[in-house]
């Protein structure tokens, strides 16, 4: 079995040097790129599995990277921002990244997310199984612990987003534009209402939610049940 | 005097005081006063001597002459009132003296009645015509006074440079156009600076009357004579609806022919201390946009230096130590020594950031030296050992004659050494030499590092003093090395400076120059 090939992209030499021995010995392939531009590059030449990008490269922003992957391409992405980059890690997210982790970051919460976008590659289609939680996408019916749920369209919809993307966050407004319409995309208190009431329905204590995850200010989190 | 009114604070001492005393100058109708009187009885006293002296041996009519010389010279020299006085007596003196019947007062001739008219028409009309010439002489003398007054002034204020020196010179100037003390006043929180209730010269009243002009941004006027009030006038310089400063000052006898001039002069003194008092605000402030504009460029820069190169280090210390913690076991061992040697690096590296930042702040505070004697080739050698040991493969190579001590600051002359060989190092290729040469001349020794890197461009020579600065933002660094060299030898009375290329379009030499002390240790 091949490995999963990994491509970096930071231009701090140090940071390439630490995340080269850690994912190799976490059982993965790397490949380097210091520059927006040779990261594109290295996508269309080696195509990796996961791409893990910083974005403050010195030549591209690292969101033009995502705007001009995204338009031909679905490989995960996992975002390196600094504390004071909230906007732009949001951007990033809102145009298609995955996920992202803030510098300095341990080693082992960024495998957890590299697994974690790895997994996602296949978007699950039919019938979603998610612990006691199950969604039949066709015959818009969801069953928890073998009950039936009673669910709105759109409180559906809003499950059903969620649920296709695990452990990948999605930002408010990605949520907003697609469940809502593009007219909704600032409307995040409406958001929040929604999720409340999801909570409410299929979380067995929803002041300790364990599939819908929050991450403040962004937006968020499926939380893939252990199968 | 009274005691200083509350509120005032103690131990200050007037500074800003000056008194002159002009001579004072009377209008042609000015009271007499007793020496005035005096001198004209002794110009009769002599006119009669010189009278009964030439009697015998010159015709009767020339001691008439005589007494009229002396009435001409009284009204000429003491003025009106006793050319008259002067007249009258004259006449009578003669009469009582010189004319028959001897020793009586008795007119015997009607024609000795013209006479008497006819001295006292003349000394009238002299005296009249005397003190008028002689105002006419003091208003130009005066004018003369005034505009060279005007002129000082105007070209003393264009020197000035802060309102002290502004409130030395007017202070000065007034002095010189009012026969009597003047003071400057600066109104503070709770009074005036200097303290005004300390200056023997104002009395409780004038302090009011210097509080009532600040009040109320009018000119404030002494009490008339006989009546309680102050003895100076007050005048405030108003600047954007505040009193800026008050300058109070002895005032003119009311009969003063000059009053009038001297008090339009102090007037236009006081628009014009105003003007210069604006035009220094408006530098002021001109200059505190600018440092302000330098500073937020500085703090901008600052941030986000922080943020990248505090931040990149310890990612790279927290990313390294967590895969050894947690990927430990399945790490080759070459990953392993790769991974605590990055940790090692970075660690270095912060702590060299951090030190630099230590020492600009230290830098942009005012660096509080404390000077010894050095020997610059045992800091050249330091600086040197250190850069091999900070970069390993870097070539440091030096050639350095018997040098003479300094006074500096060992620490702070070796970080500025470092620092210009850091960046040697930063810019040469591997291996490639860099040179460290001392040369000492008359009165300064000069420490260079030269390399054989790319060079700077002559139109960048300037900038790579400036803290952040960097001429390749790819490479790791902070751009606060040279800025801090240059900042610790300007500290040190040095200058730094750069030459560039050296040879064939390459290579830069860095120079440290500093002044040799006066005396040796």
């Amino acid at each position: 079995m091949t490995k999963p090939l990994i491509l970096i992209v930071d231009d701090e030499a140090q940071i390439q040097r630490f995340l080269g021995h850690a994912l190799a010995a976490s059982g993965y392939d790397t490949a380097f790129a210091a520059t927006g531009q040779a990261a594109l590059a290295m996508v269309a030449s080696a195509k990796p599995d996961a791409m893990i990008l910083d974005l403050g490269l010195p030549d591209l922003n690292g969101k033009a990277v995502i705007e001009n992957l995204r338009a031909r391409s679905g490989l995960p992405i996992i975002v390196l921002s600094a504390h004071d980059q909230e906007m732009e890690k949001i951007m990033a997210l809102d145009l298609g990244a995955n996920d992202f982790i803030t510098k300095p970051f341990g080693i082992g919460e960024l495998l957890a997310r590299l697994r974690a976008v790895l997994r996602q590659r296949a978007q699950p289609t039919g019938i979603l199984r998610q612990g006691g939680l199950v969604i039949d996408l066709p015959g818009h019916t969801v069953h928890l612990n073998g009950q039936s749920i009673h669910l709105t369209p759109t409180e559906f919809d809003l499950l059903v987003m969620l649920a296709q993307n695990p452990g990948r966050v999605l930002t408010h407004r990605q949520i907003l534009m697609q469940v809502w319409g593009p007219a909704h995309g600032q409307d995040v208190p409406y958001l929040r209402v929604f999720i409340g009431q999801l909570r409410q329905k299929i979380e067995t204590d929803p002041a300790a939610p364990a599939y819908i995850q929050t991450e403040p200010g962004v937006g968020y989190r499926w939380i893939a049940a252990e199968a | 005097m009274m005691d200083s009114p509350a509120g005032w604070p103690q131990g200050c001492r007037m500074a800003d005081r000056n008194a002159s005393l002009l001579p004072d100058t009377h209008g042609w109708a000015a009271a007499p006063t007793l020496p005035s009187a005096l001198g004209a009885v002794l110009f009769l006293a002599l006119a009669a001597l010189t009278t009964y002296l030439t009697q015998d041996s010159l015709p009767e009519p020339s001691g008439l002459f005589v007494f009229f010389v002396a009435v001409l010279l009284a009204s000429v020299r003491f003025g009106f009132w006793i050319g008259v006085a002067s007249a009258l007596a004259a006449f009578a003196t003669f009469n009582f003296l010189f004319v028959r019947p001897l020793y009586t007062f008795a007119i015997a001739k009607p024609g000795d009645l013209l006479v008497l008219a006819e001295f006292l028409g003349v000394a009238g009309l002299t005296g009249f015509l005397a003190g008028r010439l002689r105002e006419e002489a003091n208003a130009a003398t005066t004018r003369a006074e005034v505009l060279e007054v005007l002129s000082a002034f105007a070209a003393d204020l264009a020197k000035v440079d802060g309102l002290p020196a502004i409130r030395a010179t007017l202070s000065r100037h007034v002095a010189a156009l009012v026969p009597g003390p003047v003071v400057v006043l600066q109104p503070v929180a709770d009074g005036f600076s200097p303290d005004a209730g300390l200056d023997p010269g104002l009395d409780a009243a004038d302090l009011q009357a210097a509080e009532r002009a600040l009040r109320r941004h009018s000119r404030e006027d002494p009490a008339q004579p006989g009546q309680q009030g102050g003895s100076l006038a007050f005048l405030p310089l108003v600047q954007a609806g505040e009193v800026v400063l008050i300058l109070g000052h002895a005032v003119l006898g009311p009969n003063r022919a000059d009053r009038a001039v001297r008090e339009q002069a102090i007037e236009v003194i006081c628009q014009q201390a105003n003007l210069a008092i604006a035009r220094l605000t408006l530098a002021t402030t001109a200059e505190e946009a600018r440092t302000s504009a330098t500073r937020d460029a500085l703090r901008a820069a600052l941030l986000t230096s922080l943020s990248h190169d505090l931040r990149t280090p310890l990612a790279t210390i927290l990313g390294a130590i967590t895969s050894l913690r947690e990927l430990g076991n399945t790490l080759p061992p070459a990953a392993r020594d790769d991974l605590a040697l990055a940790i090692e690096e970075e660690a270095r590296r912060l702590s060299h950031y951090v030190e630099n930042l230590l020492y600009m702040t230290r830098l942009q505070a005012g660096l509080d030296l404390h000077l010894s004697w050095v020997d610059p080739a045992d800091v050249v050698r330091a600086a040197i050992a250190r850069a091999s040991t900070a970069f390993p493969t870097a070539r440091i190579s030096a050639d350095l004659p018997e040098l003479p001590m300094l006074q500096a600051e060992a620490a702070l002359l070796e970080q500025s050494l470092f620092n210009l060989l850091d960046n040697a190092v930063k810019f040469s290729a591997p291996a490639a030499p860099i040179h460290v040469t001392a040369t000492v001349g008359q009165d300064q020794i000069a420490v260079c590092v030269a390399d054989q890197g790319p060079g700077i461009a002559p139109r960048v020579q300037a900038e790579v003093f400036k803290p952040f600065y960097r001429a390749d933002p790819g490479r790791p660094g902070t751009g606060l090395g040279l800025s801090i060299s240059n900042g610790i030898v300007q500290a040190l009375g040095g200058t730094l400076t750069v030459t560039s290329p050296l040879r064939d379009g390459k290579g830069t030499r860095m120079c440290i120059t500093l002044p040799l002390p006066k005396a040796s240790p």
